[in-house]
């Protein structure tokens, strides 16, 4: 059973990777605090007594269900501003309300505008990163979780609730689009 | 086939190139700009306010360990004699209360045949009205005779 102090170093030897791997997924820092904190309170409040061993793939586990829930609502979200979008258009055909305010960023394009944000990585981990937010999200998760995370494959596989075969094609792929991407800019590691 | 053939590493390179990788960005991570770290130590701060409390197991003395620490076992025990010993108390009072009205009838019932019984009138002779007219009459024939006496 973990006790508070042990949940505290748990929660403090994870929780800037977390948030690394929330704004790999989300592309907003306020959306991914959000998450980890969401992420912290839930493992906290449910699974507070648990051993602490088992806190690491538990929290892994929140973790990417967060995330889930998040483009769930996203999702809705940008349901309803597409079709009040279009309805007001309808309204008002003279109105020059462009669309394409409304829809959200390209890709990586809000983290290379973030001139703090340039300053604070060199342009290796930058390339890195974005390359890895442009992995599909399967194949994220299983690199992250299996490289970063250090978690085994069978883990791993416990925590995207998929099978070990599924694990290693996830992993695999992201490797090789991360080696040819970095290879394209000019990058070996 | 196709796909093996387009692949840059080899199966031996992917986790060196996937530890290597992980090495890259586990350094980066540690660079968060300090607004960053301090609403991370505030979300922490705030998921240990409500974490979950630990359960409080209460271990059953066994008997086999009758050695050992009775403490706990013992207190357990009074616990439940504190409920238990005044149902049993009631339940015993009220078969006492019955038993004791039982028997008190029994005796009531015991001591009027005896009455009956030994009596000079013969119990049918309650049973005849004329016999009730006749102790009432008598009675009452008694009663004036003795005020008359008095009077005297």
């Amino acid at each position: 059973m973990a006790s508070p102090q042990e949940l505290s170093d748990f929660l403090s030897s994870v929780e800037q990777r977390a948030f690394k791997q929330a704004v790999y997924a989300v592309r907003d820092d306020d959306a991914a605090l959000d998450i980890v904190q969401d992420a912290m309170i839930k493992l906290a409040e449910k699974y507070g007594d648990r051993p602490a061993a088992e806190l690491p793939l538990v929290f892994t586990r929140i973790l990417q269900n967060r995330i889930h829930d998040w483009f769930r609502r996203q999702k809705v979200r940008n349901t309803w501003v597409s079709l009040f979008s279009s309805m007001g258009k309808k309204s008002d055909e003279n109105d020059d309300f462009d669309p394409l305010e409304s829809l959200s960023a390209p890709d990586d394009s809000e983290i290379h505008q973030d001139g703090a944000y340039k300053l604070e990585r060199s342009q290796l981990l930058q390339a890195l990163e974005s390359e890895i937010s442009k992995l599909p999200a399967r194949q994220r998760e299983a690199f992250l979780m299996r490289y970063w995370d250090e978690l085994s494959i069978t883990e791993t596989a416990l925590a995207m609730s998929c099978s070990e075969g599924s694990v290693k094609t996830h992993c695999s792929r992201a490797t090789q689009a991360l080696a040819k991407a970095l290879k394209l800019k000019g990058i070996t590691l | 086939m196709n796909r093996q053939n387009e692949d840059l590493l080899k199966p031996t390179e992917l986790d060196q190139f996937g530890r290597a990788t992980a090495a890259l960005l586990r350094h980066g991570s540690q660079s968060l700009p300090a607004g960053i770290k301090d609403r991370l130590y505030a979300a922490r701060l705030k998921a240990l306010s409500v974490k979950k409390p630990e359960k409080v197991r209460i271990q059953q003395q066994v008997l086999a360990h009758s050695s050992g620490n009775w403490s706990v076992g013992s207190r357990s025990f009074w616990d439940n004699v504190g409920w238990i010993a005044p149902l049993v108390v009631l339940v015993f009072g009220l078969i006492g209360i019955a038993q004791w009205q039982q028997d008190s009838r029994i005796n009531d019932i015991a001591e009027l045949d005896v009455a009956l019984l030994t009596d000079d009138v013969p119990p049918d002779a309650y049973a005849d009205n004329g016999f009730i007219g006749f102790l009432k009459n008598g009675l009452l024939a008694d009663s004036d005779k003795d005020s008359l006496d008095s009077a005297k």
